[in-house]
């Protein structure tokens, strides 16, 4: 886990709490979260190191992991955004991808809001390595009325970063 | 694994030379029938988002793969996605043989366009429209996805 050393900030996102198997997050990860002041562009930026396992033959990041990781931004990140504390299914999603990602490249996804709804929340996303963007995403996600459907689950697992206790929003 | 494969339905096999993500998210089944094919794999826990149903990722990755073999299948050529657009229609449940196939609708020397579906044993899941670039049919790919 050490070893995916990531950037200053980014704490790894605990996906299972008190589950007894890994779901597909934890399984594909591990990924990460950072969150920074309200307003600016990295309000909830999500992390990822590249592994061997998370890529196609030719060695690049699989374009599956790049979907994932997209569609993650999409809900949680552009959740987070819209301060909405629930599970969002995703409605649709485009995906160019523009360029590769290589074993050991950093990559980092974030969400722009384009229009909240009532019902949906659309965003755009972009992971990107350093400065340069390797996968441009559309995302529609659903809005559920309520709480929606069961979730809270996942957090930032701060004491294994040795952070000090802070409230989690 | 007997008890995976005994919900594979005939004339599926599992494709063996996955590597990485594939692997690390496999088995997955092909069937080829003259230019036409079929990919399909059986979503376990560890396919599962925190509902308890197969992840949006997954599906997407799953059905990104068969539409690249959809390409492979109909022209004999080896291609990257450039593009790909996806409609979540329904959820996909874990223990359900999930199921992909999809057709060419176009393509030149350079570019090939896929429609393609992902579905259960009860309705479509996930609908997907696929833009793909052909690699040089000099070039080696040294294994498939």
């Amino acid at each position: 886990m050490t070893d995916d050393n990531p950037p200053e900030g980014f704490i790894r996102i605990d996906f299972d709490r008190g589950r007894p198997d890994p779901t597909f997050n934890t399984h594909i990860g591990p990924l990460y979260a950072k969150r920074g002041e309200k307003g600016t562009r990295d309000e909830f930026v999500m992390g990822v190191r590249v592994r061997p396992y998370m890529c196609n033959p030719a060695g690049g990041m699989h374009g599956g992991m790049m979907m994932s990781v997209a569609d993650l931004v999409g809900t949680m990140g552009a959740g987070t955004l819209a301060g909405l504390r629930k599970f969002l299914p995703t409605v649709s999603m485009t995906f160019d991808f523009v360029a590769p990602a290589k074993i050991g490249d950093w990559v980092e996804g974030r969400a722009e809001i384009v229009r909240q709804t009532r019902s949906l929340l659309f965003s755009t996303i972009y992971l990107t390595v350093g400065e340069e963007k390797i996968l441009r995403a559309s995302s529609i996600a659903k809005i559920p009325s309520g709480d929606g459907p069961a979730f809270g689950k996942a957090r930032l697992a701060r004491e294994e970063a040795g952070a000090t206790a802070q409230p989690s929003r | 694994m007997s008890r995976v494969n005994a919900k594979v339905p005939e004339g599926f096999r599992e494709i063996a030379d996955a590597s990485g993500f594939a692997a690390a998210n496999g088995p997955w089944f092909e069937k080829v029938e003259g230019r036409r094919v079929w990919r399909g794999f059986l979503p376990g826990p560890q396919h599962a988002n925190a509902l308890g149903i197969v992840h949006g990722g997954m599906l997407a990755a799953f059905l990104d793969a068969a539409l690249g073999s959809v390409v492979w299948r109909a022209i004999d050529r080896r291609c990257v996605t450039m593009r790909l657009t996806l409609d979540y229609l329904t959820p996909a449940r874990v223990g359900d043989w999930i199921e992909a196939t999809g057709e060419l609708i176009g393509h030149d020397e350079h570019m090939a366009h896929v429609r393609g579906r992902l579905y259960g044993p009860r309705h479509d899941v996930l609908g997907g429209l696929g833009d793909f670039a052909l690699l040089s049919t000099r070039r080696q790919l040294p294994v498939r996805s």
